[in-house]
């Protein structure tokens, strides 16, 4: 299959994985005045090419061009240094739609950066803040056989809200400051609301200073909705304000609840994701509206795996006063089966 | 010689025994009844371990028989049944199946080819398939049976045949096995008949199960089997079950009953050899079917599909279920390529049958026959050698047509077949446009051209007389032509081609016609072309498509495109427009109407004229399109994937704001923008809320628990509900009653909703419908579900899922519905393969199953696999390391070079030369993935019977890799060159230091078991290196190193073509062939290696060194065992030696009487020592004597003095008892 283009890098190459479809990336970039995959990519694709066996990959001299010959995924003890233009959410996206077809459980150490305010955030042994980095982070995951289908369809309602402000190299007084403000806004919709503060020191504490909140609406159906907010990094952009920070999350997670569904619109990609590798059965889910990044992940797999999501549309009620318009998706799994277990 | 008949017992009837036996028979049934009362010891517990370990066993034979539960994923609607027919040679298989075929049909079919489909009852269809004696069809059809139909001659006994097929059904999932007895005439005795029966039923029945169905055919009557008997075994097939096999009811396959061929003739006359792309026709089994997906044809390969349509069924089942069975018409027998079922197949043609008598009826009426038939004119278009006319479907104006003058041509163009038509073909016409543009170059050849595009143009073709000049001036070179015939009709359908286009657009088309790219860059605002992506829809509209649409308005979603001058065409006008280009013919037999459709040269046009009319106010109508669909919910299926098959149209200019909340730009359109766009899963809305406003953030008020909560789940409903449930108590302490407050309720209700009041009754209603379900559930859950165990709530969450999957896309339209759920079993569908090769073309004989497999995602791949594997016990040699073996797995069969191996105990795979004979071993083979837990088996040869039993082994998938880990043993070998104490030099077992750098530590071993490390590399000579043992190396030991080497497997994966053998000899492939095989056609004898070779062992004496003391040691040792200073002596010198004495005659006389004197003195001597010691023996003996004697005295004595003793000591003792009893 061919493509044009660095956008949606990880979706292709993972998908290119799970299907075994080879894949050709042209025109990387071509126009711009630093043209070929950046440095964070080479970095994404040599963690790939450390749990798989078997892959071969093909860059032309200006790295405008990739061919991608996917291998059996393998797993097992893997530690990567991931490159700091990109924080580990960006590499661990893609380790979680990968880690349960694997041969061996999945057992990744990622080094770099942990929070940076463009890709997810994860939860740490020792926080690194972009730019320079130095957090780590430790991913252990079981291999499945085959995935059952998935049925979430009715989200429940809010029952508590978790987070945690984090603070490093700057004064452990950020992390309280944001919790206060945070709660100002949240206070409102529910009381049973506890904001963790944690300041790492010393060797934990990364390279850079900075500060963030991590916010989770738990429902009564077990469901959560996520939201989080870093500071800049230092010396790039306008300073924040704290205060500004604890807000800006909160109301960021009320747009998250507005938008509804049972997964947040961050892993509405890895939802479907499994939901197309699951038996051939029906398998429902009910998302928000979707996000660009999920939309894209949906061509892709009609491309990949030719698998096509029934789309419908559920308008809120007159009366209730539950967010915006919800989309419920449906569709037939690939019947798809992890080929690299070995059995006895 | 009668036996005479021997006296029967006569039973007893009065009398004493028989009152005694009365006794007992009354007697017996109380005590059945009171059994237990009258011998409790007998029931009551014995041991408590024996009770468990009984209930242990019982409940083990109750869980052995669960099955793990599977999702039922039946289709309402299935398949038909393939029944195979296999048997060996001559047994009467084509007899049964005739005999079959007419039991359910009523008709005669002289010869079978091919599989033939029949309706065999109200809800049963059965494919019957003949299976030849060749084991490629035989491991092929194994895949796809359903039943297998195995045929036995009685009269011969089994032949190995049958036991290789049950093999193959082994290892591919076992098939229902019915073995059918033939030739029981030839039996003249009954014994002997009865006798073999018995013995073939008890063998057949250790093959397959105890109690599988054998059927008896007992003998021919004219030919055919009884009908009696057919019957009867037609009703086993009836109501035969099926269980799902695991690898079918995940690959979609399909059993090909037909196939057309579609490459272009042209090419096919400049290159004979050029590859075909061919369509293969057959009803989907399995799962579903994705389009554009992998598929192997076994004896073929693997391709990728270009395209999948549904066509309907031309076998269908009755419409009506009635209670009696099947009438006439509905039991319908379609066998395209035996040449029945309305077609009769030939090279380039295809002949329609069908009586006389029927046609006028069909007219009227349309029945399933009828649909068939016109199913398949529909679809027979697609057959033409001159155009690839599948994509063909003649249209003209139905309405125009009278069925009174061209019957058959009113029924090719019915309505409703032209639309369907139409709507199954897709293809990528971008494509097509391209080699088109190339081709059209010639001048010469654009007629031709017009023929090719026709047919690209999919569902549509305008027919009606060309003229050929005015063609040639109006076209312009380069482009597709544009004629111009303002007085010619024009009849679209909604293809979107360009070549109806208008001329006024034609500078716009040609930039369209170029890659959509650029489109984007000169900034057209929506000009693209695009036709209907198969399956998957394309992602883009086109400006035809809205001029559609305006149709659409008028006929509601249905494109039904009539121009007024349409019904200008005539039959005639198209009869003419055939026999003026001389490709159609028709034949009026008395019977039958014949027609002959050699390829149609169709004609395509353009109308300018009619196509400016239309395309008038196409903005103004384009924009009210876009306002009505703006009213209804946007299409969010069409934002995400773009046009979808149901023709629905969207405005280009307006994709920026769909839906208000979907701000998804389509991807062509913005592709240049975003294609590198930052590469991020976080959704940072553009127009987020103003979360500080109260009527915003009440806007998700109820999402939180603080909210309003749904009628049926608030609390104090639920309460209510429990109250209802449980309110009446009285609590026995306080005396109270509790009453459930009813009243209460019913105000709270009309306080709640008063504005409901409208429809209050219906509300109320289904309240309590509601509410009493409600109830039903917890009164079940409670006292249903107690002793539910986890294979039950399984059992049930997989009923649950199954109803789901069947409900969730029922009411979907099929043309829809395939893009969700792929083409789903039942379906009769026709499947388009590109770049066949042309022997599949040549080289076709239908007796010959073409099976397509689905392959799942990533099964195209090739890769490792490790397998089990153990020999066949029957197959009378192992099987050698690094021979060609062709293998049955998945639905591939392909040879390969397989590496055997063992797994040690600490888990290495140790490399074998042969496979053991009756153990299992490990299998390393370069093929395609296959998933885990597949069998395979393995033959040798695919042609000729060189085995006696040819299935050499058979096996299971364990593990897929991209590298291997099998290895053998190195045994290098070294020699000691310089001994120091427990460290020497060793040389030979390496060549440079690099490689001793390698085995640094590595432990060595010597031939007399010294152990030892390698230590370090030495400079000179070049591979020496210094070692440590355990204790002192004598130069001549030789040292050991045991270490494993990697070995490769031979990257060999090579498809069995045996489909593109050529008629006759498909069963002759041979592949690769084995080292053995090759010496033997070569007649190379094998030269052994001279050190191999037994030779008379020639032994060296072997010297050993004197024994050295040194001189410490020596003076320290005792005299006797020092070594005694022994000087050699020299030779006595001359003057030292003594001569030899010459004895005078005389004296010689005295030495000899001395000599006897002496020896008779000797004699006596001896003689007297003997009677000495005889004398002496004597003596001893008798002193012997004399001593036991005296012993034997001596002890006597003894005795006595002792005992005189003892009782002396006695009476002491009683005397001094006496003495102390009187003391006290």
């Amino acid at each position: 299959m061919e493509f044009e283009g660095c956008n949606c890098f990880r979706q292709r190459l993972v998908l290119s994985t799970l299907s075994g479809k080879r894949v050709k990336i042209r025109n990387i970039r071509s126009k711009d005045d630093n043209p070929g995959l950046r440095d964070f990519e080479a970095s994404f694709i040599r963690l790939l090419d450390k749990v798989t066996n078997g892959t071969r990959i093909e860059i032309n001299q200006t790295g405008t061009v990739l061919f991608y010959q996917p291998g059996l995924l393998y797993g097992g003890s893997v530690e990567h240094e991931c490159n700091v233009q990109r924080s580990i959410g960006y590499y661990l996206e893609a380790l979680l739609m990968l880690a349960p077809f694997m041969k061996t459980p999945l057992r990744a150490v990622l080094k770099g950066v942990t929070n940076d305010p463009t890709d997810p955030s994860v939860s740490v042994l020792k926080r690194g803040m972009a730019p320079a980095g130095g957090g780590e982070v430790l991913f252990t995951c079981p291999v499945r056989r085959s995935m059952k289908p998935v049925h979430l369809t009715e989200p429940g309602k809010i029952k508590r809200i978790r987070g945690t402000a984090f603070s490093v190299r700057v004064s452990p007084q950020m992390a309280n400051r944001i919790v206060d403000s945070a709660r100002s806004i949240l206070n409102k919709f529910i009381p049973d609301i506890y904001i963790y503060t944690d300041h790492m020191k010393g060797a934990s504490s990364g390279k850079s200073p900075g500060f963030g909140l991590t916010l989770v609406a738990e429902t009564v159906n077990g469901t959560f909705l996520g939201a989080e907010v870093v500071s800049t990094p230092q010396g790039q952009g306008d300073p924040v304000l704290p205060e500004d920070l604890g807000r800006n999350c909160a109301k960021l997670l009320l747009e998250e609840v507005y938008r509804g569904g049972c997964v947040d619109s961050t892993n509405q990609s890895l939802s479907l994701l499994y939901m197309t590798l699951g038996q051939q059965d029906v398998s429902k889910t009910l998302l928000g509206p979707l996000s660009p990044y999920t939309v894209e992940f949906l061509r892709h797999i009609r491309d990949f795996f030719q698998i096509m999501f029934k789309i419908e549309q559920q308008k809120p009620g007159e009366d209730e006063q539950k967010g915006g318009e919800k989309v419920l998706m449906t569709c037939v799994g690939a019947g798809y089966s992890n080929i690299n277990k070995t059995i006895k | 010689m009668e036996k005479k008949e021997q006296k029967r017992h006569q039973h007893k009837h009065s009398g004493p025994k028989a009152q005694k036996k009365n006794r007992k028979k009354e007697q017996g049934t109380e005590q059945g009844q009171d059994e237990r009362k009258r011998n409790p010891r007998a029931f009551s517990v014995q041991s408590a371990v024996r009770m468990a370990r009984t209930f242990h066993r019982a409940q083990d034979i109750k869980t052995k028989k669960h099955h793990i539960p599977l999702v039922d994923r039946t289709p309402l609607e299935p398949p038909p049944v393939v029944v195979v027919v296999m048997g060996p040679p001559k047994v009467g298989k084509s007899t049964l199946i005739r005999c079959l075929i007419k039991n359910y049909t009523r008709q005669k079919l002289s010869d079978i080819c091919g599989p033939v489909t029949i309706v065999s009852g109200k809800k049963r269809r059965l494919t019957l398939i003949e299976c030849n004696n060749d084991i490629n069809s035989m491991i092929d059809l194994a895949k796809v049976a359903d039943l297998v139909l195995m045929l036995i001659d009685a009269s011969f006994g089994f032949e190995m045949e049958t036991f290789e097929f049950l093999n193959i059904c082994q290892v591919h999932g076992f098939p229902r096995v019915m073995g059918v007895l033939t030739h029981l005439d030839t039996f003249k005795n009954n014994k002997t008949l009865s006798k073999t029966k018995k013995r073939l039923k008890h063998r057949f029945w250790t093959e397959v199960y105890q109690g599988a169905k054998l059927f008896y055919l007992s003998g021919m009557v004219y030919g055919e089997y009884q009908t009696q008997e057919v019957k009867n075994l037609g009703r086993f097939i009836s109501v035969m079950k099926f269980r799902p096999l695991v690898w079918r009811t995940s690959h979609p396959y399909v059993v090909a009953d037909r196939m057309e061929d579609l490459t272009d003739p042209e090419t096919i006359r400049l290159d004979p050899k050029c590859d075909r792309t061919v369509s293969l026709y057959g009803y989907l089994r399995g799962t579903f079917l994705k389009n554009k997906c992998q598929v192997h044809i076994p004896g073929v390969g693997d391709f990728s599909v270009a395209d999948v349509s549904f066509l309907p069924d031309p076998c269908p089942l009755p419409e009506v279920i009635k209670k009696r069975a099947l009438n006439v018409k509905e039991r319908l027998l379609y066998a395209p390529l035996a040449g029945v079922g309305g077609l009769v197949y030939d090279k380039d043609a295809v002949y329609i049958d069908m009586p006389s008598g029927h046609a006028s009826q069909q007219q009227e009426e349309v029945r399933p026959t009828t649909e068939l038939v016109q199913s398949l004119i529909g679809t027979q278009a697609t057959l033409d050698a001159k155009m690839a006319a599948s994509k063909v479907s003649l249209f003209t104006g139905t309405a125009a047509l009278t069925p009174e003058e061209n019957p058959m041509e009113s029924r090719e163009w019915d309505e409703k077949a032209q639309r369907e038509r139409r709507r199954a073909v897709f293809a990528d016409e971008d494509e097509e446009d391209d080699d088109e543009e190339e081709e059209e170059s010639d001048e010469e050849e654009e007629e031709e051209e017009e023929e090719e595009e026709d047919e690209d143009e999919e569902g549509l073709i305008t027919l009606k007389k060309e003229d050929e000049k005015a063609v040639e001036t109006a076209a312009p070179p380069v482009k597709k032509q544009k004629i111009e015939e303002p007085m010619e009709m024009p009849a679209f359908a909604d293809s979107d081609d360009e070549l109806e286009k208008s001329e006024g657009e034609e500078s716009e088309e040609e930039e369209e016609g170029d890659e959509e790219n650029e489109e984007m860059e000169e900034g057209e605002p929506a000009k693209r072309s695009s036709g209907p992506d198969s399956g998957l829809c394309s992602e883009e509209d086109d400006e035809d498509e809205e001029e559609d649409s305006d149709m659409d308005e008028d006929a509601d979603g249905i494109v039904k495109f009539k121009h007024p001058e349409e019904e200008k065409i005539d039959t005639e006008d198209a009869e003419m427009a055939y026999e003026t280009t001389g490709t159609l013919s028709m034949i009026y037999p008395s019977d039958y109407i014949k027609y002959v459709f050699f390829l149609v040269c169709f004609f395509w046009d353009v109308f300018v004229e009619g196509a400016l009319r239309w395309k008038e106010d196409l903005s103004k109508k384009a924009s009210e399109a876009y306002l009505r669909h703006q009213l209804a919910a946007p299409n969010l299926r069409k934002l995400v994937y773009g046009t979808v098959a149901e023709e629905e149209e969207e405005d280009s200019n307006d994709e920026e704001e769909l839906g208000g909340l979907f701000k998804v730009s389509r991807p062509e359109r913005s592709k240049k923008v975003r294609a590198d766009a930052m590469d991020c899963s976080r959704f940072h809305p553009d127009s987020s809320h103003d979360w500080d406003q109260e009527e915003v953030r009440s806007s998700i008020r109820d999402c939180f628990v603080t909210g309003k909560w749904e009628e049926d789940k608030d609390a104090a409903t639920l309460l209510k509900e429990d109250d209802e449930l449980y309110g009446d108590f009285e609590d026995l302490e306080t005396g109270e009653v509790h009453k459930a407050k009813t009243g209460n309720k019913d105000k709270e209700e009309e306080e709640e909703a008063p504005q409901v009041k409208l429809d209050d009754d219906e509300v109320q209603k289904n309240k309590r419908l509601e509410k009493k379900r409600r109830l039903k559930e917890r009164f079940d859950a409670q006292y249903d579900d107690g002793d539910a165990t986890y294979f039950d709530d399984l059992k049930e969450e997989m009923q649950k899922q199954a109803e789901l999957n069947r409900q969730e896309f029922e009411d979907v339209d099929d043309e829809v519905r395939v893009q969700y759920e792929g083409f789903r079993p039942g379906m009769y569908v026709r499947v388009e393969i590109p770049a066949l090769p042309c022997e599949f073309v040549t080289n076709f004989d239908p007796h010959y199953p073409i099976v397509l497999g689905g392959l799942g995602p990533s099964e195209g791949n090739v890769g490792y696999l490790q397998m089990r594997l153990k020999k066949h016990r029957w197959h009378s040699r192992i099987l050698k390391t690094r021979d060609p073996l062709i293998l049955s797995l998945g639905w591939r069969r392909f040879q390969t070079m397989p590496l055997y191996y063992i797994e040690d105990h600490n888990g290495r795979h140790r490399l074998l030369k042969y496979t053991p004979e009756h153990m299992h071993c490990g299998a390393t083979i370069w093929g395609p993935i296959t998933p885990q837990g597949t069998g395979f088996l393995a033959v040798q040869t695919v042609g000729g019977f060189k085995a006696n039993f040819r299935i050499a082994a058979t096996g299971v998938v364990l593990d897929l890799d991209k590298s291997v880990t099998i290895v053998k043993k190195l045994k290098l070998i070294g020699y000691p060159y310089k001994i120091f104490k427990n460290t020497c030099f060793i040389q030979g077992m390496f060549n440079t230091v690099l490689e001793v750098a390698k085995f640094e530590g590595a432990s060595v071993r010597t031939v007399s078991g010294i152990k030892g490390q390698i230590k370090k590399a030495l400079r000179t000579p070049p591979g020496a290196f210094r070692a440590t043992f355990e204790d002192r190396l004598l130069m001549s030991d030789i040292v050991f190193l045991r270490s494993w080497y990697p070995v490769s497997v031979p990257q060999l994966y090579n498809p069995v073509t045996s489909l593109l053998m050529p008629v006759g000899q498909k069963d002759t492939w041979a592949g690769m062939r084995t080292l053995g095989q090759l010496k033997h056609d070569l007649g190379i004898r094998n030269k052994p290696n001279q050190d191999s070779l037994y030779k008379p062992v020639v032994r060296q004496v072997r010297h050993f060194n004197t024994l050295h003391i040194p001189k410490e040691l020596q003076k320290a040792l005792p005299f006797k065992n020092k070594p005694k200073q022994m000087q050699a002596k020299g030779k006595t010198p001359r003057d030292l030696q003594r001569p030899a004495v010459i004895r005078e005659p005389h004296e010689k006389k005295v030495a000899a009487l001395l000599d006897a004197l002496s020896s008779v003195y000797a004699y006596k001597n001896k003689k007297a020592k003997a009677e000495q010691h005889a004398k002496h023996k004597e003596f001893l003996k008798q002193k012997e004597k004399q001593d036991a004697e005296r012993q034997k005295r001596l002890k006597e004595e003894r005795k006595k003095t002792y005992r005189a003793m003892g009782q002396k000591e006695k009476k002491k003792l009683k005397s001094s008892l006496k003495g102390a009893s009187k003391d006290n």
